[in-house]
């Protein structure tokens, strides 16, 4: 029988699966993933963590809680830098110890390092050591690599046509952009597991289709282009995600195609609210373009979110009304 | 002769409000109470004393409701718009208040920000979870002195030197206030203290790093605390203009709300019979995925007539109406 590995539904998840999920598939274990994150995930996951987590390790706790006993091993990176000189949150590079820590009888966990602000060779080594734990040769592994990359490739293109990566997850049959007909056109800002998943956010990027509006998000673009767009800061960031939202950003403000702009947070996280506050100044001095943020902790109501995007989605329509002469909003 | 009207609604978990207008934005009648926790049976009583105001010479052309239960009045009195209470207080104040910037709103439950530029909405923060900034704070605070809520605000004015007590949190803003009593300090310098803790509490949560322009607009329940009011002009060194009609101006907003749209449709009000039938409200705990969503279900004479609150539509949508 195969072997299963479980790669759990949070945080890098929204980002690499479709990588992760192919690599192991070729290797010829089955690549096992949770339920969607809901109420009993989180659950679970706050009891098990530390108080003082943020939100998504949280949630990522109940999400390895829910596999580990379904699966022969788990899949739990150490991602400590996904991109050249730029480094990720350190609680996703402790992740795994976290991990081990708070749940007790997990299966075997596969922690290799991902580590790219080096060089982008310790990716290999990290196939090569996934290769020697589950008894693999390196040519298989190195192949199997190599087919997943031309797969995540191939989902990077698609969501760069403006296909939203949750679509893709769920095998939706999605519409091309093209022949969408949504009036507005929103960038949801955030990090990815804030952004996409949407137990966490009380469904929002369906609350803002359901207004009628198109969601664009960071991934949409290439990150070459948005580094390009970032490089007109003075200092250089360290957290790959601010590098991207702020190129995102001035792209918005150059072509002047975004209706409005949400940012989606973290409650307590300082990358976020760095990243928010930085954002916030740049559109409001170098545009008109509408902003607000939605703050995400595990007592956020589902009415709260829903009074807020209703608010911003009146605000776009109220302004668009008044460029073309209307009166009041509708 | 039956007159034209447009009514707004705004229920809220602390008060349920009526405003009743003319097609020129005139308020005809207006009514606060309390909802104390019973929604369905607020909304009814108020409507009926309307009804009774104006015995049957209301003409309504069209209803608009707002606040956390806007889509409970909207499923029991049938309305024309349902919208949230940031653009409702945002309308009411834009078409009371010439050259409005900043709306400073306080109610029971919760508190909010909108900032105007050029007459449109351009930001805005809401608060529902910190309940030291809100006006049921000020109500418990104020029955535990044993003032009544009126006397309290009058008593801030009083103070020359308010104590300073600490606002972050309602807790700890509780026990300062205990401390300081035991301390000595006289009871118009602590509850002008309070006051200040509110407005600090207020501004740090919701109008941090954003610009408050002048023409500043102060609304909500709150806004007839004069405490509060002095507090808010000495900490941001502008003038404060409370509306005639402060207390109800999320209604009032979906009154106008309603009265914009009139060109479009019909009426979907049922009428004011609507408020005499009998209805329930239940919370139904669905297991049938582990959303474990809280339905709740709305029944009238026995027929259920909505159900929300289900993350996937399979109750939602199977409205029997
Ligand atoms: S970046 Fe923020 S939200 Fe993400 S794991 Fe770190 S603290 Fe949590
Ligand atoms: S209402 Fe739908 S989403 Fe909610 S628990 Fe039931 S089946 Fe799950």
């Amino acid at each position: 029988m195969n072997k299963r590995v479980g790669i759990p539904g949070g945080l890098y998840f929204y980002k690499f699966y479709p990588l992760w999920e192919s690599f192991f598939n070729e290797l010829g274990m089955e690549a096992v993933t949770s339920i969607p994150s809901c109420r009993k995930i989180l659950d679970d996951g706050v009891n098990a963590s530390n108080d003082e987590a943020c939100l998504p390790v949280k949630m990522y706790h109940g999400h390895v809680i829910h596999l580990k006993d379904r699966v022969d091993m788990l899949f739990i990176p150490r991602l400590t830098s996904i991109s050249k000189n730029e480094y990720i949150c350190p609680k996703i590079g402790g992740l795994p110890d976290m991990i081990r820590h708070a749940i007790k009888n997990l299966p075997p966990v596969i922690d290799v390092e991902i580590n790219l602000r080096d060089k982008e060779k310790s990716i290999l080594e990290a196939v090569y050591k996934i290769a020697r734990i589950s008894g693999i040769s390196k040519n298989k592994a190195k192949s199997a690599y190599s087919k997943a990359l031309s797969d995540y490739r191939a989902f990077r293109e698609k969501v760069k046509r403006g296909v939203l990566p949750t679509d893709i997850l769920e095998k939706k049959i999605y519409p091309l952009p093209s022949k969408r007909i949504d009036t507005y056109k929103v960038l949801l800002l955030g990090h990815q597991y804030n952004i996409y998943d949407a137990g966490m956010n009380m469904n929002i990027i369906k609350k803002l289709k359901n207004k009628g509006v198109e969601v664009v998000t960071i991934d949409m673009s290439s990150s070459g282009e948005l580094r390009e767009y970032a490089s007109t800061l003075n200092k250089k960031m360290f957290w790959n995600f601010g590098t991207l939202a702020i190129g995102m950003i001035n792209k918005c403000i150059r072509e002047n195609n975004i209706d409005g702009i949400v940012y989606v947070m973290t409650f307590g996280c300082g990358i976020d609210s760095f990243v928010c506050s930085m954002a916030e100044r740049r559109i409001r001095k170098f545009s008109e373009i509408p902003f607000t943020v939605i703050t995400l902790d595990e007592h956020t109501g589902e009415a709260g979110v829903d009074t807020r995007i209703e608010a911003f989605t009146d605000m776009i329509s109220w302004r668009r009304a008044d460029e073309n002469n209307f009166s009041a909003p509708g | 002769m039956k007159t034209d009207c447009y009514i707004g609604i705004d229920v809220g978990s602390v008060s349920t409000n009526i405003a009743v207008i003319d097609n020129k934005g005139n308020m005809l009648d207006k009514i606060y109470i309390r909802t104390e926790g019973q929604p369905i049976k607020a909304l009814c009583s108020a409507m009926g004393k309307i009804e009774k105001n104006w015995s049957k010479s209301l003409y309504v052309q069209g209803v608009g409701t707002t606040g956390s239960g806007r889509q409970l009045a909207s499923v029991i009195l049938g309305a024309d718009v349902v919208k949230n209470e940031i653009t409702t207080h945002a309308i009411a104040a834009q078409k009371l208040v010439d050259g409005v910037q900043t709306i400073l709103e306080i109610g029971g439950q919760d508190s909010k920000i909108i900032l105007m530029r050029n007459g449109l909405v351009y930001d805005f923060a809401m608060n529902t979870v910190c309940a030291a900034g809100t006006g049921s704070f000020l109500d418990r605070q104020a029955a535990r002195m044993g003032f009544s809520i009126n006397d309290f605000g009058n008593l801030a004015l009083k103070s020359s030197s308010p104590v300073r007590i600490a606002g972050r949190c309602a807790v700890f803003a509780e026990s300062d206030m205990i401390h300081k009593q035991q301390a000595g300090h006289s009871a118009e310098d602590i509850v002008a203290g309070l006051c200040y803790a509110l407005v600090r509490n207020y501004l740090n949560n919701l109008a941090k790093g954003k610009e408050i322009r002048e023409t500043v607009v102060f609304q909500g329940g709150v806004a007839a605390n004069g405490g509060i009011v002095k507090a808010f002009k000495k900490t941001l060194g502008t003038d404060i203009i409370i509306p005639e009609h402060y207390d109800v101006m999320g209604a009032y907003g979906a009154a106008v709300i309603a009265c914009s749209q009139r060109k479009m449709k019909k009426t979907s009000f049922h009428g004011f019979g609507a408020v005499k039938k009998e209805y329930t409200a239940k919370g139904i705990k669905c297991e049938d995925c582990s959303n474990m969503c809280e339905v709740i279900e709305i029944a009238s004479d026995g027929k259920v007539i909505a159900r929300w609150g289900d993350r996937c539509g399979k109750w939602s949508d199977m409205r029997a109406v």
